[in-house]
């Protein structure tokens, strides 16, 4: 579905990413793992088109990608940042609508609603006004709404309490059993591995290790040597 | 996004009440001064728009003025439209030509925006200044009023014009209110604070900073248009830089971002600036230091530092912030 091919990319003049490649496959839920620095957002960023990608070949569905991140986002991906990106002067209702609005497929505000009811007792609050684990709720139900392809998660539980950290992954378990591809970037290897079919292990910015989850998780000698686990 | 709040309906109802006051008990003076914040109070909502809610710092928002102005002018005595009709075409023609201008500079940020606007605004300033049929350094003069003579209303009659660029005000400030509370108005909300996570939501930038500044242009070829009825005289001194860095004055001494600021900022300045004058010809250094003194107070000018203290913000219902959840999320 989505091939990244010998890319390189960073921030001006620092290089991040060196040689990345790995396939993303439809239907399937690939996690990028890796310890601090690695580039596992910077990776994420290059497929947005918000870093540009300085050499090699970014391709979705064999095609060759769009670079601009609005064309990027109209081709079916999208993309759940760290920061969540909360707009604080909408409402949560405001905040699912900028994308609903523009949209259409099965992936409507009932429907997302109904994924996380929490946000409906919050309609008419502001963005700052929800909790960690709402605000990530709300990312992810807003990038629901533009029915993606793809979903790509950028450390979904950054911060939340364990509580909120499995109903996250009870509701990304729920997407995935629905068919919904995901790639997740995500330090929490317990929580990454379990949701995962497929994982890549960044290193210095190029892809270390892969195989499935299953044999991630059996195997000590990666986890310790690439995640420090 | 902008929000009605109790405390800023309140403001409006005392600004409003204010303005029919003095429409109906004012002398001839008194009249023209409350034409002058009415007109003024238009051009500073349509650059609150922008600026306040967009992020987009104009500095041609004088030049867009003085563009109504004209295209007032020459559809109605060259051209020979109706001045209805003059109206209408004049707010076209600036929002038309505003949208060019929000397309071209939707690109750039900060102080290149800024500069970029600043461009547009002189390159516009010296072709009216420059071509013949605009008059030159010399103006256009014998501009008339919409005749509304069939209902009864004569706007030769200051009182009457007056209340005529009141009505103007309250449609102006309603279309800025519908444009900021609509779906373009919430994707201008998100551009102001990520572009780049607009963009990833897959919205085109570019595409709706022009339409709001073409929107805001509509408004201020309005604007443009009743001052070119107001004085029956226009000059290129209204397409001047210093018209736009006045209008920006006012909107930050009134409150930037808040629609309702630049209203009571509009009423203050005019205000000082009559004030003031009849007693020292240096006004404009005492309207200096009160703009200093409420951009080092932190508070977001006049009405942001009432609101803050006065209005309690409460643009989100608090009740449902503290409804009971389940659970720490």
């Amino acid at each position: 579905m989505l091939e990244l091919a010998n890319v390189n990319s960073g921030y001006g003049e620092t290089q991040v990413l060196h040689g990345m490649s790995f396939t993303a496959r439809q239907g399937r839920v690939l996690a990028i793992l890796g310890r601090n620095g690695a580039g596992k957002s910077t990776t994420l960023k290059t497929v947005m088109g918000l870093l540009p990608t300085q050499k090699g070949s970014i391709l979705l569905d064999g095609m060759s990608m769009a670079t601009t991140p609005h064309a990027i986002a109209n081709s079916g991906i999208a993309y759940v940042p760290e920061t969540r990106d909360i707009f604080p002067s909408l409402s949560v209702r405001e905040n699912l609508e900028l994308t609903a609005r523009r949209f259409s497929g099965d992936w409507t505000l009932d429907r997302v609603l109904a994924l996380f009811p929490r946000l409906g007792e919050r309609l008419d609050n502001g963005g700052t006004q929800l909790s960690g684990g709402e605000q990530q709720m709300l990312a992810i139900a807003r990038a629901l709404l533009m029915n993606p392809r793809l979903l790509i998660l950028d450390e979904p539980t950054e911060g939340l309490a364990p509580i909120i950290v499995q109903l996250i992954h009870d509701k990304l378990q729920e997407l995935k059993d629905a068919g919904l591809s995901m790639i997740l970037v995500e330090q929490n290897f317990g929580f990454a591995t379990s949701l995962a079919d497929d994982v890549v292990v960044v290193g210095k910015g190029q892809i270390v290790w892969e195989g499935s989850a299953n044999e991630i998780r059996a195997d000590d000698a990666i986890q310790h040597r690439w995640l420090g686990v | 996004m902008f929000r009605h709040t109790t405390f800023r309906y309140l403001v409006l109802a005392i600004l409003g009440a204010g303005a029919l006051f003095q429409a109906f008990s004012a002398g001839y003076f008194g009249l023209e001064v409350l034409i002058e914040i009415l007109i003024l109070a238009i051009l500073v909502l349509a650059l609150d728009m922008v600026a306040g809610f967009g992020g987009m710092v104009s500095l041609c928002h004088g030049a867009l003025m003085g563009l109504g102005a004209y295209a007032y002018a020459m559809l109605s005595s060259i051209v020979g439209l109706p001045p209805l009709a003059a109206l209408v075409g004049a707010m076209a023609i600036v929002g038309a030509l505003a949208w060019i201008i929000g397309a071209i500079c939707a690109r750039s940020h900060g102080i290149y925006f800024i500069m970029a606007t600043l461009a547009f605004g002189q390159m516009a300033y010296s072709y009216i200044f420059q071509t013949p049929i605009f008059g030159g350094d010399d103006g256009m003069g014998g501009i008339t009023r919409p005749d509304l003579s069939a209902i009864g209303i004569d706007l030769n009659d200051s009182r009457s014009f007056a209340l005529f660029c009141l009505a103007g005000l309250v449609l102006a400030y309603l279309a800025a209110v519908a444009v900021l509370r609509s779906g373009l108005g919430r994707s201008l909300c998100g551009i102001h604070h990520s572009e780049e996570r607009m963009r990833a939501l897959g919205l085109t930038v570019w595409r709706v900073k022009a339409d709001i500044f073409g929107l805001s242009g509509l408004i201020t070829g309005f604007a443009g248009a009743l001052a070119a009825m107001h004085v029956m005289y226009i000059s290129p001194g209204l397409l001047d830089w210093t018209v736009s860095g006045e209008a920006l004055v006012v909107v930050i001494l009134g409150g930037l971002g808040t629609l309702v600021g630049p209203l009571v900022g509009a009423v203050a300045f005019v205000i000082l600036k009559h004030e003031l004058s009849a007693v020292t010809p240096y006004w404009h250094l005492v309207v200096g230091v009160v703009l200093i003194v409420v951009v080092l107070s932190r508070a977001n000018g006049i009405f942001g530092w009432l609101e803050a203290r006065i209005g309690a913000r409460r643009i989100f219902p608090t009740h449902a912030a503290v409804k009971k959840v389940p659970n720490d999320a």
